[in-house]
């Protein structure tokens, strides 16, 4: 009996773990053995070159094409959250109260997360696109002389940005509104006999009960957009100096210069950013858990 | 004087619901008023109306003189306990508290003195620092308390606030609501549905059935003269005896003959004859070898200082209040203090002495 039921824990477990190790434990490791070689994309054999992928990464870390993917990383990062948080927090204000028609503005707030990335990116190449683009013409109708959104250097980042946020701001009012109605409705009835002000309700009670959450969907989001390739693939492809984000640079090096070692080496580096960055999550997530059951209500 | 007034005021929720029919209800100044009555009665939206957080469909209420019927709940200067204390959980004790006076843009040094004062009173001074999910429903029942009071409101409303604690709890509670209530004279509606707790608490019973008052009375009066059968039956545990039947003249002198028994049993007041329902307290039945209605035990209720023996009879059930145990199954004989009976109308219910 006792070996029939770790049979079949196994046959439980065996499916997820055979696709864990394929798609994840696999390829991770063999980019890190890869990252000690000078393999290319064009031919089969290799030689070991030792650390010195490493140390070309390090020495990279100094360049300026690093230095500038990684301003236009945080550049794209700040903006972009800042954006979405706050629209999607207005919008979730705006949405929380039941009104005919709720739902169906909610579906249809909701329609741009469930996009593809890439698709999207292709079909907003088209929408932004300079001349016979939807946007400019729109623009044109209001008087306003569109700028050369994808080949105009100072306007190809805020394009990045604008797609950015048209894609991910309803899961920021999606995350706020659950926020909001977490909030139970005696607590307002709460501050309405204590004499509160709508602006002390929203400063003293709806925004700081909201914020565990909103700092939650913050964090997701930056860690998502600090990986931001897609967008500017197909926006304004992996290679233009003013969208450059460090995903970008890592995409150029490996396949465009067609080295893998040097491209592994630089995810290596990449991996351990973002595990330093998932463990700042997680402690937050505990944080967050322990703030919670210190202060949520029992409900009895 | 009255110091809160409703007049008919009425209640219909959108989809047509009806909570309170029509409410006519004078509350002294100072005085504390329980509404009492089973659940769905009306009982907690003729409070949330006295608040402000429910409208009123019809009707006026007026506080200290002035009509509040359309205010805000904000504009009627009222403090409100929540059955389950709506504390702010984000925020301390003494933040919570504090939430009116910093509302009300009160000076901090003092925003800081009058919360220490309130908490010293209600007993909480020890855990100002603490967060809500931290403290014991009583605790944070009395911060819910504090929170009420610390404005210094016209009218405290409190709906079941001792609903969620333990039965220990609720007793401790419940006299400290009390004193602290007569302590500072602030008048008080209250709303529960434990007959017990309102009996204990209050100056004035209201009892409120299907959105109707039924009876306004002092705790004593509801007991011992409920208005109709509802409230015979629901103030007191166990409630009134009810016998069905019919009052009659036997040689010139009231009696009553029970449905089912050959009895007369000789009234001690005047009444017309007709159909009547005799009402009598368990406190007033006894074991009585030659009483007139005889039963089967089936069940002895021990609660420790006395218990309750319930009587199948062909009158029906019948709770006697003894001290002596009396096995299930065995045949007692009840006799009945008819000194302390009441008399009900037949066809209204009505109690006879409130005609």
């Amino acid at each position: 009996m006792k070996h029939d039921a770790a049979a079949i824990r196994i046959a439980f477990v065996a499916p997820t773990l055979v696709f864990l190790i394929v798609i994840d434990l696999f390829p991770l490791l063999y980019n890190v053995f890869l990252s000690f070689t000078n393999a290319q994309l064009s031919s089969a054999a290799y030689d070991f070159v030792g650390t010195r992928n490493y140390s070309a990464v390090l020495g990279e870390l100094a360049s300026p094409r690093f230095q500038d993917a990684l301003r236009t990383t945080g550049a794209f990062v700040v903006c972009a959250v800042a954006i979405e948080l706050l629209l999607g927090f207005v919008l979730a204000l705006a949405l929380r109260d039941s009104f005919r028609g709720r739902s169906a503005v909610l579906s249809l707030l909701l329609i741009p997360m469930m996009l593809s990335p890439a698709v999207m990116g292709l079909f907003w190449n088209l929408i932004l696109s300079a001349h016979n683009g939807v946007l400019n013409q729109a623009l044109e109708v209001l008087g306003i002389s569109g700028p050369h959104w994808l080949t105009d250097p100072h306007w190809k980042l805020p394009a990045v940005i604008l797609v950015d946020v048209w894609m991910w701001t309803p899961f920021m009012m999606l995350i706020a509104l659950a926020g909001l109605n977490a909030i139970p409705g005696y607590i307002y009835e709460a501050a309405e006999i204590d004499r509160a002000s709508t602006w002390a309700v929203f400063r003293r009670i709806t925004l700081p009960m909201t914020a565990p959450l909103l700092g939650l969907a913050v964090l997701l989001r930056c860690t998502d957009a600090l990986k931001q390739f897609d967008l500017v693939m197909a926006l304004t492809g992996p290679n233009d100096a003013s969208t450059q984000t460090v995903s970008a640079l890592l995409y150029q090096v490996t396949f465009a210069g067609q080295k893998v070692g040097l491209g592994g080496a630089y995810a290596c580096v990449v991996l351990v950013v973002v595990i330093a960055l998932a463990s700042v999550f997680t402690r937050y997530l505990d944080w967050l858990a322990g703030k919670q059951g210190r202060s949520g209500q029992v409900a009895t | 004087m009255s110091f809160l007034r409703l007049s008919s005021v009425k209640k219909t929720y959108p989809d047509g619901t009806v909570a309170v029919k029509g409410v006519d209800l004078d509350v002294k100044d100072g005085e504390f008023v329980v509404l009492l009555g089973p659940s769905g009665c009306g009982k907690t939206t003729t409070l949330r109306m006295v608040a402000g957080l429910e409208t009123c469909s019809a009707g006026k209420i007026e506080l200290a003189g002035v009509d509040v019927t359309s205010l805000r709940p904000s504009q009627r200067d009222v403090g409100f306990v929540f059955q389950f204390y709506a504390l702010y959980p984000h925020l301390s004790v003494r933040e919570n508290v504090a939430f009116p006076l910093r509302c009300a843009g009160v000076r901090v040094a003092e925003i800081h003195a009058r919360v220490d004062q309130v908490c010293e009173r209600v007993g909480i001074s020890p855990l100002l620092t603490r967060y809500p999910a931290e403290l014991s429903g009583g605790d944070r029942q009395r911060v819910a308390l504090a929170r009420a009071m610390v404005r210094r409101p016209r009218v405290y409303l409190m709906d079941e606030p001792l609903g969620t604690l333990d039965a220990d709890q609720r007793l401790e509670m419940c006299e400290f609501i009390r004193a602290q209530q007569q302590e500072l004279g602030v008048t008080t509606l209250y709303v529960t549905h434990d007959q017990e707790e309102a009996m204990s608490i209050a100056d004035r019973i209201v009892v409120m059935v299907d959105g109707n008052i039924r009876q306004i009375g002092s705790p004593t009066g509801v007991y011992d003269d409920p208005a109709d059968l509802f409230v015979a039956g629901f103030v007191g545990s166990p409630g009134m005896n009810l016998i069905d039947g019919a009052v009659e003249r036997r040689e010139g002198r009231p009696v009553f003959v029970p449905k089912r028994s050959p009895l007369a049993l000789p009234l001690p007041m005047e009444g017309d004859s007709g159909p009547a329902t005799l009402g009598i307290r368990p406190e007033y039945v006894h074991a009585n070898a030659h009483g007139p209605l005889g039963g089967v035990v089936v069940l002895d209720e021990y609660l420790g200082s006395h218990r309750f023996v319930h009587v199948e009879t062909r009158e029906g059930r019948i709770v006697m209040r003894s001290n002596q145990p009396h096995p299930p199954g065995s045949t007692v004989s009840l006799g009945l203090d008819l000194t302390h009976c009441r008399l009900f109308d037949g066809l209204s219910g009505r109690s006879r002495a409130h005609v």
